[in-house]
């Protein structure tokens, strides 16, 4: 045939059309997922080993919520953070100060259907607080765990020298492993044995089954399955909610969450989360060492801007701990922006207007928070404002995180740290022990007598009533007084969903509950 | 014959020290940038005492030269070693581990993990060739040809068109369009053929505009040559000299730049659209190790991606020369 211009242009209309319409004819919904299967594309994925005490990796964390069960149940709500609800206890109660008592819940069976007792929160609680355990830092220390009967455990700290009220709040936040499963460290790490509302099925690459579990104490989930997508990019899980693929994403910038929110078939969620926002300053070197310039910092933030650019990712709190802590309060001193106070400061401290301060180096991060980069501009450029001599060092998340911490020599890298800190419990101790008691302050390196002193009080004290006093009468003010870190903000945590899915429940440090939920 | 080994045997030992020296660039630099993969492996955590004797035992504070000898070595026997981060079931993880430190065991091959990925990335770059083909052969040919006239100029409006298009827009509105809006197609990860087919169009919008380019040029070359006006005048039909003579001799330019520009093209484009469309292949697998420090992956990945362009530039140039005796490399 000879080719001329006609059999061309038929021809290629003839490809194009095809390529048009094949696919709709081929491949129409042919993705749509199996009925009962909720696909969820999470952002961060687990470590290697299902072990819960190995690590404190919050994507981790929220996987293993789906699988085990733990002895209390705290919903952190802000209207009421203390609240406490029964999981695998179903009555608890203070014996002494060194004792807590919790009462089992009977007729529950772990996954592989061995039935659960007390012996099981023995060997999980005991084999867990153990130092060398890189999660016994949910830990307020060691404890021994006494049998009393199959269904009745005494929670004893006598011999570790603190209150056993301490793990009032934190026994919501220890997943419960069975206690052969403690004595097999390897089968232990190989697949995970709860008791939750969905068992482990197996891993694929990036993807992880997770079944219902028929004998769940409170009822099969409707759910069938639930599929772990690991999606690092956060474009892809939004356009994989919006073609199907799909039902639930999380960590959704500021502008992905307010376009989804116009979305017909999609609902946004917006909660607010256990985690606030921190700038920490290295407090064990110049000029950081001086509590004059930290003071002069934070009064030289408008905490208010910062807000605006974070937008719905961020609520003011003025507080170093989130509202769904228990322990939060709008603390009175809290610092407040003050640019004349910040130059009364400078000059009492030996730098008026900041002449003579050493090059402030200010680390961020970029794309693991949101609007990390923006803020950090801003903040720089008040700093800069008041003669603070600041850079500002955006790094991706790995590179920031090497540079996160102190070091053998108990140095860190610049001055200034952005960095969020998020728990899954009430506890406010998982928060400011790690941060500002000097026996951790594992990225500002302050050393203060009068703060370690508050924090042991509060830590101490013989009743929840007299602890909640202590806190927020002298623990938070006398952070917010000697700012060795200051918090900007609390983090809210935005996801969608497909509409189709119902009942579903946010914890605030990620964990979701899906025992309830359905896919209609 | 002689030619061939002679050949082959010079290119080889050419090739060899060209992956050499990017084994050794990307080595250097992996451990120059701010990120220690200790960090990540151990988590947060982990003592600094634990972080330095893992780090020691994994040799990576020993000298540099004595790292890349070793693991030249290792790479020389065939081992392309474990994984930092990945586990053995081939996920990867966020960070940290039990206090004891890093046990290797519990980690992926890299070997394996390449093995896994290497038939997606081949499957998509094959398809994503394919498509560019349909489309640049056909514009090509017709703009060389009628240089000057109206398929040359759509021609060159479609390689301006797709050459200002950014691969992760066009991947995005794609996804957007033939799968969010119309739901035609599957776009997201891997569960079937048809989820290659929205990133292998993506990998062709990239692709097509240098073939187009490439195939006009050479074919409008070719009929100003003497041998086209000769034998169009010894009595050969036009069709048979395009056929037999004007579109072989198109063909060495194109090879070439198949060899030279486009591997290296689509391997970069490769890393780009398997992330935006979470496709299990090489380059998800490479990005995800370069935001994890986890060197193992990532430099593996570059030897091979250097060993396959010498080998395909290689076979090109041979290829080359089988089609014009001519030319010498």
């Amino acid at each position: 045939m000879k080719t001329n211009r006609r059999n061309f242009l038929a021809g290629a209309t003839a490809v194009g059309a095809g390529s048009m319409v094949m696919p709709g004819l081929t491949f129409g919904k042919a993705f749509a997922q199996e009925t009962g299967t909720l696909v969820f594309a999470a952002a961060g994925t687990v470590t290697s080993s299902w072990d819960p005490t190995s690590h404190t990796v919050a994507p981790q964390i929220t996987a293993e919520g789906l699988v085990f069960g733990h002895l209390t149940n705290c919903p952190m709500k802000p209207e009421n953070p203390g609240e406490i609800l029964p999981d695998l206890a179903l009555e608890w109660s203070v014996i002494d100060t060194y004792t807590l008592e919790y009462k089992l819940r009977e007729g529950v069976t772990f996954h592989n259907g061995e039935p659960f007792t007390a012996a099981d929160v023995k060997a999980t609680m005991e084999y867990a607080c153990q130092p060398d355990r890189p999660a016994s830092a949910w830990y307020p220390g060691q404890v021994e765990v006494e049998v009393i009967d199959d269904y009745t455990v005494h929670l004893k700290t006598e011999k570790f020298g603190y209150p056993a009220l301490n793990f009032w709040y934190v026994v919501a936040f220890l997943p419960i492993l069975s206690a052969k499963d403690v004595a097999d460290p390897e089968a232990l790490k190989r697949r995970p044995n709860g008791t939750g509302p969905f068992r482990y099925e197996e891993t694929n690459g990036d993807q992880i089954t997770f079944k219902a579990f028929e004998g769940y104490y409170g009822g099969k989930p409707e759910i069938e399955a639930v599929v772990w997508a690991y999606v690092p990019d956060a474009n892809t899980r939004v356009l994989g909610l919006l073609n199907g693929q799909y039902h639930l994403t999380e960590r959704l910038e500021p502008e992905q969450y307010q376009s989804l929110s116009g979305e017909a078939g999609i609902v946004t969620d917006r909660s607010l989360s256990s985690e606030n926002k921190y700038l920490h300053f290295r407090c064990n070197k110049p000029p950081f060492d001086d509590e004059r310039v930290r003071r002069a910092v934070v009064h030289a933030i408008d905490r208010e801007q910062v807000l605006a650019v974070v937008g719905e990712a961020g609520q003011a709190s003025d507080c170093h701990i989130s509202p769904v802590k228990f322990g939060y309060t709008d603390v009175e001193n809290y610092p407040k922006y003050d640019p004349a106070l910040t130059q009364q400061l400078l000059a009492e401290a030996g730098y008026p207007n900041g002449q003579g301060l050493p090059e402030i180096e200010y680390i961020t991060s970029v794309g693991f928070y949101p609007k990390t980069r923006e803020y950090g501009e801003l903040i720089t450029a008040m700093l800069q404002e008041q003669g603070f001599p600041v850079t500002l060092t955006t790094l991706e998340p790995a590179a920031w995180e090497e540079r996160l911490y102190r070091r053998a020599d108990g140095q860190g890298p610049g001055h200034i740290i952005d960095v969020g800190w998020i728990t899954g419990s009430p506890e406010p101790d998982l928060v400011l022990r790690p941060n500002y008691h000097s026996d951790f302050a594992l990225i500002n390196g302050i050393a203060d007598d009068e703060i370690d002193a508050a924090l042991d009080k509060e830590r101490n004290a013989s009743s929840t009533d007299e602890r909640l006093k202590v806190l927020q009468e002298e623990t938070l003010p006398l952070l917010a007084a000697k700012v060795p870190s200051i918090s900007l903000f609390s983090s809210v945590f935005l996801r969608a969903m497909s509409k189709n899915l119902e009942g579903v429940y946010f914890y605030p440090n990620g964990p979701i509950d899906l025992s309830k939920a359905r896919l209609t | 014959m002689a030619f061939a080994i002679e050949f082959f045997l010079r290119r080889i030992s050419q090739g060899l020290v060209i992956v050499l020296l990017v084994a050794f660039v990307i080595f250097t630099l992996l451990r120059i940038v701010p990120g220690d993969p200790m960090r990540i492996i151990l988590g947060p955590m982990a003592s600094q005492t634990t972080l330095e004797e893992t780090a020691k035992e994994l040799g990576l504070r020993d000298p540099m030269l004595i790292q890349f000898g070793r693991f030249v070595g290792e790479v020389a026997t065939g081992d392309l070693g474990r994984s930092y981060i990945r586990g053995v079931q081939g996920g990867s993880t966020g960070g940290s581990q039990d206090a004891d430190g890093f046990d290797p065991e519990s980690r992926a091959s890299v070997a394996g993990l390449i093995a896994n990925a290497l038939p997606y990335s081949l499957m998509l770059a094959g398809l994503g060739i394919a498509f560019a083909l349909l489309v640049a052969v056909p514009i090509g040919i017709a703009a060389g040809l009628n240089a000057g006239r109206w398929p040359d100029k759509i021609g060159l409006y479609t390689s301006s068109l797709f050459v200002s298009l950014p691969n992760i827009w066009v991947g995005v509105v794609l996804i957007f369009l033939l799968s969010a809006k119309t739901g035609w197609l599957p776009a997201i990860g891997y569960r079937g053929f048809e989820y290659t087919i929205i990133p292998a169009i993506v990998l062709a919008v990239e692709l097509s505009p240098v073939m187009i380019r490439a195939i006009s040029v050479s074919v409008a070359q070719n009929l100003g040559e003497t041998f086209y006006s000769v034998g169009l005048v010894r009595g050969i039909s036009r069709r048979d000299m395009i056929g037999k003579h004007v579109l072989r001799n198109a063909a060495v330019p194109l090879m070439n730049l198949f060899g030279a520009q486009m591997i290296g093209m689509l391997l970069g484009g490769l890393f780009v659209v398997e992330y935006i469309f979470s496709y299990p292949g090489i380059g998800m697998l490479t990005i995800n190790a370069v935001f994890q420090r986890d060197f193992p992956i990532i430099q593996a990945v570059a030897i091979l991606a250097s060993a396959a362009l010498v080998i395909i530039n290689m076979l090109v140039d041979f290829a080359s020369t089988l089609i014009d005796r001519r030319l010498k490399f």
